[in-house]
């Protein structure tokens, strides 16, 4: 028993002592030390903040006096859900985040399907539809508050203009209408960003599949449904992904525009949050910020498995 | 073929179309920051009848603080985009090459911060236990919500690096931090510029962060001076308007100029994925 033993591990060291010395050594050439600066400030401010959030949406605190903290269960959570501003911003995130989504992704997808061939003007027209993803979005929220003005706003002007005043509307002080007004916005900011991201991923589609395709008689439909579009499915679950998570995480755009208002009319998980930090209410807020995370990961991981699934090997 | 034509010249009318929608509030932002208070009030497209550039800019610069915010701006930028390049490779370096158990899921936890919101709350409690100043924090912060996306990058192109280079540099003696810095670091430079490319835009226009940061005059980056200037102003809309375009330039110039490097800059992360 015991020689059988010894015997075993007289078999098995050399190899492991190999692989140790190996592993030491890629340890050594790989040491933490180069990536601590890096982890540390990770760890500071992203990790220990995303743990302490978790703690403080439990705890009843005002102001930055912890000690004043005291533990409140579910409060916080049941305050979220119960007062109409925040079941307002819940499902005004959903509306933002739904809308912006199929509208983006529709116009970028028609943008780079148009704009994916050589014509006069491709790259000038590329340049312009990419241009409102550079400017900052509060510059943004300020000229479409200009523009949709109710008396002397573009919009309405033109509308008067082709004889369609009845179709005038106070856009962003209308509280039915300012939550779609704000989508507009946003669908004006990034569609060209959602665009270059379709058209990045046709062109590495090759030609040879469409030159294929054209021989056995496709039209332009057929090959965009049976070649680019799954092939371009990679690229296409990426700016998918990318709009939602922009979209419940809103909050620069609608805070440079009405700021949540009228009323609460344009509430969403960003402006709630902003809010209560502004009061001093922070567990609220970070029960606030824990929903829109655990929505988020809920929302984009599925959706991404899904996609992921479908995708075809080139 | 001729059916071809007719279809081109629709859809470039459609394109230029949409094109429009994009120039003309541009335009008419350009054009009434040109003009006196009440014909800016009316923010139509005709020209001013009164070409009143110089006051309004002049003014603008005086009231607005845009040039304290475009010094600000630029250092916390410079700052920001700095340590997310040197803090993110390296990280990114360590934890694509030691492949252990620990490493994996260390890299695990920090690519879940792609998906994950930043909380801003227990953030700012941090920030303030730390006794950091205003701009201190929003440096860090900013650093911290941006290092995801920029450590998954990098991963991206390490792994396309064969380890041979790292074992002959090893045998040839460098050592750790040498065979990174003097090998390694100049084979990223693809990936390095289109790391600072987003970056930069996502630190030169951020508001999400800022906002709860930095909150007196002498520490605004330009999108807040323009946001709170608007909130002291809103009825001089030839200021906001001069605001706008002076705020937006900078970046609207960069672009225009680097088009070429930032389109695909921006994007390139989210293409293959």
């Amino acid at each position: 028993m015991r020689r059988q033993s010894v015997t075993q591990r007289h078999r098995v060291m050399p190899t492991g002592n190999k692989e140790e010395i190996m592993n030491s050594l890629k340890c050594r050439r790989y040491s933490y030390t180069l990536a601590i600066p890096g982890l540390v400030l990770y760890l500071i401010f992203f990790v220990i903040p995303a743990g302490l959030g978790l703690v403080l949406s439990f705890v009843r605190i005002l102001g930055f006096d912890l000690s004043s903290a005291r533990f409140g269960g579910l409060e916080n959570y049941i305050d979220v859900f119960t007062q109409p501003n925040m079941r307002r911003a819940i499902t005004n995130s959903f509306i933002f985040a739904v809308i912006t989504t199929v509208f983006k992704m529709g116009i970028g997808l028609s943008l780079a399907v148009a704009l994916n061939r050589r014509m006069a003007f491709t790259n000038a027209l590329r340049t312009i539809f990419f241009l409102p993803a550079v400017i900052n979005t509060v510059a943004v929220g300020l000229i479409f508050s200009s523009l949709m003005h109710p008396s002397n706003g573009l919009i309405n002007a033109f509308l008067e203009n082709v004889g369609l005043s009845a179709l005038t509307k106070s856009w962003l002080a209308d509280p039915h209408l300012a939550i779609f007004s704000v989508c507009a916005i946003e669908i004006w900011k990034w569609s060209g960003f959602t665009m270059v991201i379709l058209l990045s991923g046709m062109q590495t589609i090759g030609k040879d599949f469409y030159e294929a395709a054209e021989i056995d008689g496709a039209g332009e439909f057929t090959k965009f449904r049976y070649i680019t579009f799954p092939l371009l499915l990679p690229a296409f679950n990426n700016a998918l992904i990318l709009s939602i998570i922009g979209g419940l995480k809103v909050f620069d755009l609608i805070q440079a525009t009405t700021q949540g208002g009228p009323g609460s009319a344009t509430e969403v998980f960003g402006t709630l949050i902003y809010k209560s930090f502004g009061a001093g209410r922070f567990g609220e807020g970070c029960a606030a910020s824990m929903i829109l995370a655990l929505v988020i990961a809920g929302i984009a991981l599925p959706t991404y498995r899904y996609i992921a699934g479908k995708e075809v090997e080139m | 073929m001729k059916k071809n034509r007719w279809i081109t010249i629709i859809l470039n009318l459609v394109l230029w179309l949409c094109a429009f929608l994009i120039l003309i509030p541009v335009y008419m932002v350009i054009i009434n920051s040109f003009k006196n208070q009440s014909e800016a009030a009316k923010m139509n497209m005709m020209l001013p009848t009164q070409w009143q550039i110089f006051k309004n800019y002049y003014d603008m610069i005086k009231e607005g603080g845009i040039l304290r915010g475009f010094v600000n701006s630029t250092v916390i930028t410079v700052i920001c985009v700095l340590f997310l390049i040197i803090l993110c490779s390296t990280m990114a370096f360590v934890l694509e090459r030691r492949k252990t158990v620990l490493s994996r899921m260390v890299n695990m936890t920090v690519i879940f911060g792609l998906v994950l919101p930043l909380q801003i709350i227990p953030t700012y409690f941090v920030c303030n236990f730390l006794h950091l100043t205003h701009e201190t924090a929003a440096v860090f912060v900013l650093i911290a919500a941006n290092m995801s996306f920029t450590v998954f990058l990098y991963t991206g192109f390490i792994k396309s690096i064969p380890q041979e280079i790292d074992e002959s540099a090893w045998i040839d003696g460098a050592g750790q931090t040498e065979l990174f810095f003097r090998i390694i670091f100049p084979l990223l430079q693809p990936v390095t510029i289109t790391a600072v490319i987003i970056n930069f835009m996502a630190v030169w226009n951020d508001f999400g962060i800022s906002i709860y940061f930095l909150n007196s005059a002498k520490n605004y980056t330009l999108p807040l001076t323009v946001y709170n200037f608007f909130g002291n102003h809103s009825s001089d809309w030839q200021l906001v308007f001069a605001n706008v375009v002076l705020s937006t330039l900078p970046v609207a110039a960069v672009y225009l100029l680097l088009q070429k490097y930032i389109i695909p800059g921006m994007t390139s992360g989210a293409v293959k994925g």
